[in-house]
């Protein structure tokens, strides 16, 4: 039995899933808790054929409920855990992700968006951005970073372990039906060869030793019953919500500096964007793309200048304002018009983007 | 070189495993690749259409308007594939099948029983006039329209269960995106151990992947 799943930097051609299940091994994981649902299911395929493998575990669950308060388990039993889902099954996980919200348990589940809403189809979407960044009861105290391909998705599921144990905030991987099913290449790597060291999880429960004693008292609540008290618990949280989230925020800035038109857009939508670049700078547009990577917290301040020099903000997104309603926000008290290409469930091509920035001159 | 495909089919004839190893072969010669499956909820039964880029360079969106070559192997598939078909495309068919019956609105009650549109069956309801005798409603746009009797050729000469290979033997000559031996190997690998049972099935795959490339010639 070999403890190291990924030995040194490997190129591989591999699907989505199959990246998710292989950066988990990677990212030290003990155990992942999940029930089947489209188009995610190949993670736990590949997560139970491989772990064995690395004395890791599975369980599958009898919901997603109880996937997700297993997973909250889990980690409260010093395991490293985590899970994935989609589509309903996102909606399922909001109630123990809000638990483990109150409780700052770190959870960490990747989610392949699908077409909503209920079980809608099983392809693709961007439609679960309400969802992931403010699903829960409470105050979307969470990180959510939204993946636009392969190597993405191989980073940011071995960093989202890191946040989650290093800041207590249940962390989402936002990908999409088409990074679950799509092959493409990437580089896998032991993150310990690139200088990342994985944060070791403990026990939240069973300690040993006598609280107030030897140790100190951990207070796990998910339950006040007054106003005041539940207000002074959440005020701590924001707070330290807040003290995190420099930290925490990620964005990508393309040819954004004499940007006269911006593109805003996340996920593999960002790849349209950024493809349709080229193209249009040759036919002398000045065009820049901004693109947030957690889109919880939203790096506003950088939105904000990369559209300095902005006349227009195009916001292009699988879903319908989803994605935009976060984009105004960030830009509130800008003037700026902004115009959009919504296609809910859809993706969306360079081409499509080149010709509507084309059109609009 | 960029090279977009889209390949569809009816569910259960093989589009996303060709498409699969097409894709394989292609990083396996160290370009960049992309391959995605589209799908509905259904097993077996609903159109199955798979997504392919190959190219020199990093590639941008997984999808594309218009595709350089797009494959239709069913008279459904040939309508959902229709929008990605420009002045620049190939649109390869299988020309041994046939048009699905044609639903009448009004007599719905009777023919819902017994015309599934899965079914694809000899019709009446067709116009003979028509140049194309299947009666399939083929593009009338593209660069080139190629119908190859894959789904005959198959059944005939060598076994249905390689009709996928076929029309993977005339893409690839079609495109001339990857050569013959990488596609070997990409097969190889998938089938590898079914190969090691029966050796005979490697002759077969081979033989299908040659005859569909004796049924085209290269047009990208």
């Amino acid at each position: 039995m070999s403890d190291k799943p990924v030995q040194g930097e490997k190129r591989v051609f591999m699907t989505g899933n199959e990246v998710v299940a292989w950066a988990a091994l990677a990212a030290e994981v003990d155990i992942m808790y999940g029930y089947p649902i489209t188009p995610q299911n190949e993670i736990m395929h590949y997560w139970t054929r491989m772990a064995p493998k690395f004395g890791r575990k599975f369980l599958q669950t009898e919901d997603e409920i109880s996937a997700g308060f297993t997973t909250v388990g889990g980690v409260m039993a010093g395991k490293k855990a985590f899970s994935a889902t989609a589509g309903p099954g996102n909606t399922l996980f909001q109630e123990p992700m809000s638990m483990a919200e109150m409780m700052r348990i770190p959870t960490v589940v990747v989610i392949q968006q699908r077409g909503g809403p209920s079980t809608a189809t099983v392809i693709y979407s961007q439609q679960e951005v309400t969802m992931t960044t403010f699903g829960g009861n409470g105050e979307g105290f969470r990180v959510v970073y939204s993946t636009a391909g392969h190597q993405d998705l191989y980073d940011y599921t071995i960093k989202s372990f890191n946040t989650a144990w290093k800041y207590r905030f249940p962390t989402f991987v936002l990908a999409d039906g088409y990074q679950a099913k799509m092959r493409e290449p990437l580089t896998i790597y032991d993150p310990a060869e690139k200088g990342i060291e994985m944060v070791k999880p403990e026990p939240f429960v069973g300690r040993p030793g006598m609280p107030g004693v030897d140790r100190p008292t951990q207070y796990l609540r998910n339950t006040y019953n007054t106003e005041v008290e539940l207000y002074d618990a959440v005020m701590d949280i924001a707070k330290d919500y807040e003290a995190a989230m420099e930290d925490l925020m990620e964005w990508e800035n393309f040819m954004t500096d004499d940007a006269e038109t911006l593109i805003v857009a996340h996920g593999v939508v960002s790849r349209a964007a950024q493809g349709a670049l080229p193209e249009l700078r040759d036919a002398g547009i000045k065009v820049g793309h901004f693109r947030p990577i957690t889109l919880r917290p939203f790096a506003n301040e950088e939105l904000r200048k990369a559209a300095k020099n902005a006349k227009k903000i195009l916001v292009v997104e699988s879903a319908y304002g989803q994605f935009l309603k976060l984009v105004k926000e960030a830009l509130y008290g800008m003037d700026l018009p902004i115009e959009t290409i919504l296609r809910p469930g859809v993706g969306i091509t360079s081409e499509e983007i080149v010709a509507r920035i084309k059109e609009g001159r | 070189m960029a090279i977009k495909i889209a390949l569809a089919g009816e569910g259960g004839q093989g589009v996303q495993a060709i498409a699969n190893i097409l894709a394989e072969a292609a990083d396996a010669e160290g370009k960049e690749a992309i391959y995605i499956p589209n799908f509905g909820v259904e097993q077996r039964g609903g159109v199955s259409i798979a997504y392919v880029q190959i190219d020199d360079e990093r590639i941008g969106s997984p999808k594309f308007p218009k595709g350089d070559i797009v494959i239709a192997l069913s008279a459904r598939a040939i309508e959902r594939t229709r929008r990605y078909v420009d002045e620049r495309t190939t649109f390869v068919y299988d020309s041994s099948i046939t048009a699905a019956a044609e639903i009448q609105e009004d007599v719905m009650g009777v023919q819902a029983n017994d015309a599934d549109p899965r079914v694809q069956r000899e019709t009446m309801t067709v116009d003979s006039s028509k140049e194309n005798k299947s009666g399939l409603n083929l593009p009338d746009n593209a660069a080139n329209v190629i119908g190859i009797p894959a789904n005959d050729i198959a059944k005939n000469d060598l076994h249905p269960r390689v009709f996928n290979v076929i029309i993977l033997g005339a893409v690839i000559k079609a495109t001339g995106v990857v050569p013959v031996e990488s596609i070997k190997k990409a097969i190889e690998d998938k089938l590898g151990s079914k190969f090691e049972a029966n050796p005979e099935l490697r002759e077969l795959n081979y033989k299908a992947l040659e005859k569909g490339m004796s049924l085209v010639e290269r047009v990208v």
